[in-house]
């Protein structure tokens, strides 16, 4: 299992294959503790200072619906990419960018020979834009950004690239906030650019990803995604523990990061990233931080329930007639709350209007059936009306009559309930039964289906 | 709208052969025992009827279906012993608490009392219910619509 987290945190596969040997496995803590430095760093970055980087990684960035209230715990985990982990290759790009903020000001003591020319940097990043979860074969800068890993797993391929990149450009001012953001600012447009289109895929498909995650949550609940929401839980604790407490701890983080990265994981996350990764076995619902949105699990949590709320208001709007131009949940629920009382005042009216038409009800109750089934007009309808005339098949006896009722195996609890306090006025059934003789041709083409019963068990 | 597109007996459009049907066998059924009941009986009996059939097509996948059949039947049984206990016990009746006047200024609080069940529901659940809710009211008001309808006419 060590391989695997070690792998979430470097490669877009969390499954064991994709090991690029340029990634030095071999020193997993080693290479994590410059990650979290630089993410400590990078996040520290951001966070504290203003939003200066952040707008112009906004504007750099194109993202069209991005939130530009980047707040300083939001800043990193916002730009992971808005995804509900399913396809590893869309949202990457987003968080990419968002990570270069992070990433950028890190310390990376060693592996900085590691790092490529910039243009095969900028290659690989435009090759990492597409990102089908690709293996990180090309990622020959990963050995320090791996310590960045703790980021999302699948943006992080682009976001290490780049946090790479900006790594060393700027070695120690990293820290501060201006000079570092200038560079990642150059350094972004570039990969703004390759990746402007896939961002607004990705940005598009947000909303709907969170669904359709929520939704699949039980089906995607692969190791990758295990890996994203780790790695999201980590970032977020590691965006989170910056922006409330500033540098310091992040240095702690880092000191703590030394020591074995799942621990250092487990432990950032915390009650977080335990959740996180026990949902994502169970297949929960899995949830990434959008830009600009804090990434506190109990955020996240609302932010989803916000959703699904949401998505509920808009079914209920469909719903209620004349809604659809209402806007706003107080004058929604209003609506709703007329509209349930109007159904159950015209409810408790026409039950009135029935009552005093009851003494006409007699003979016209077949003909009754016969009209709204054949207003509801489904071939069900007719098969339940067949299963009155059913008995017809047999000799007009009462004990074959209740034979034949309860030979039907269609019969609900209050169907037989119906049907025996019936009994008494079987006779009146037989005869009312006859009229449905018209209907016998229908039926008997709809025999087999009638066999099965149409209506569902209660 | 994963649940919701599942949920397919209340249609608008389609009003439910299970519940016409009950609903139907119903009417009957009041119609024929209630020759003698008093309009106010006959009313209620057919409302209760209404509320009972849209329940059972709904069955019990639904929570508010659940918690209207679990009213209706713990109302009838109340009626049922109301009819055969002694007049005496009246008097030592326990008292019913007083009922507090809530303010209804909450909207999920008033909705919670309109849709049965909603009591014990959060708030995502609930609107989820109401909306099933709603849909099966208006196929139970299309189909008492009908029904007067086919009886005024013919």
């Amino acid at each position: 299992m060590d391989m695997s987290e070690n792998n979430k945190f470097g490669m877009e596969k969390s499954n064991g294959d994709g090991m690029p040997p340029e990634w030095q496995f071999s020193n997993p803590a080693m290479s994590l503790v410059p990650a979290n430095t630089c993410i400590a760093a990078g996040l520290a970055t951001p966070l504290t200072s203003s939003p200066y980087l952040p707008a112009p990684m906004v504007d750099a960035l194109a993202a069209g619906h991005w939130n530009h209230n980047l707040r300083g715990e939001c800043n990193i985990l916002s730009t992971t990419t808005a995804i509900s982990s399913t396809p590893i290759g869309k949202p990457i790009t987003m968080s990419s960018r968002g990570m270069i903020l992070s990433t950028a000001p890190g310390i990376f003591p060693t592996s900085l020979p590691h790092f490529p020319a910039d243009s095969a940097f900028i290659e690989r990043a435009a090759r990492f834009s597409c990102f089908g979860g690709g293996n990180f074969s090309g990622m020959n800068l990963f050995a320090p950004s791996q310590s960045m890993a703790p980021s999302h797993r699948d943006g992080m391929g682009v976001q290490d690239l780049k946090t790479e990149f900006h790594m060393t450009e700027n070695k120690v001012g990293l820290l501060n906030g201006s000079p570092v953001k200038n560079e990642i600012d150059k350094r972004i447009s570039h990969i703004v650019i390759a990746n402007s289109e896939s961002h607004d895929a990705n940005l598009t498909e947000d909303g709907q990803e969170g669904n359709t995650d929520s939704t699949d949550a039980a089906g995607n609940s692969s190791p990758s995604d295990l890996a994203v929401n780790k790695r999201r839980k980590i970032i977020q604790d590691v965006a989170t523990d910056q922006a409330d407490r500033g540098l310091k701890e992040t240095t702690k983080e880092n000191a703590e990061s030394k020591q074995k990265v799942e621990q250092n994981t487990s432990r950032n996350t915390g009650k977080n990233g335990k959740d996180s990764t026990e949902a994502a076995k169970e297949g929960y619902v899995h949830v990434r931080a959008r830009r600009g949105q804090a990434t506190n699990s109990h955020s996240l949590a609302e932010r989803v329930r916000r959703e699904k709320i949401s998505e509920r208001m808009k079914y209920l709007q469909e719903l209620v007639p004349g809604c659809s131009k209402v806007t706003g949940k107080a004058v929604m629920l209003d609506e709703i709350i007329n509209y349930v009382q109007s159904l159950q005042r015209q409810v408790e009216f026409l039950s009135m209007k029935l009552a005093a038409v009851n003494p006409q009800l007699d003979f016209s109750i077949e003909g009754l059936l016969a009209k709204n089934i054949l207003h509801g007009g489904s071939s069900s309808a007719i098969v339940l009306s067949q299963e009155m005339i059913y008995p017809q098949a047999y000799p007009p006896h009462q004990g074959l009559m209740h034979t034949g009722i309860s030979a039907m195996a269609n019969s609900s609890d209050t169907f037989r309930r119906a049907m025996n306090t019936q009994l008494p006025t079987s006779e009146y059934k037989e005869s009312s039964l006859q009229m449905h003789n018209p209907w016998n041709d229908q039926l008997l083409n709809h025999m087999t289906y009638g066999a099965n019963p149409p209506a569902n068990a209660q | 709208m994963e649940s919701k597109s599942l949920s397919r007996d209340c249609n608008n459009p389609n009003p439910d052969p299970k519940m016409a049907f009950h609903f139907l066998r119903a009417l009957l059924h009041i119609q024929q025992s209630a020759a003698t009941t008093s309009f106010t009986g006959r009313r209620r009996r057919i409302k209760r009827a209404a509320y009972a059939s849209m329940a059972y097509s709904s069955g019990a996948r639904r929570a508010w279906s659940r918690a209207l059949i679990h009213t209706l039947r713990r109302r009838r049984q109340r009626q049922q012993r109301a009819r055969t206990a002694v007049a005496l016990p009246r008097r030592i009746r326990v008292a019913r608490p007083p009922r507090r006047e809530v303010a209804a200024a909450d909207q999920a609080q008033v909705l919670r009392k309109l849709v049965p069940g909603g009591t014990g529901m959060e708030y995502c659940m609930l609107l989820e219910e109401t909306a099933d809710y709603i849909r099966c009211l208006a196929t139970q008001v299309q189909l008492m619509r009908n029904v007067v309808d086919s009886v005024t006419n013919s």
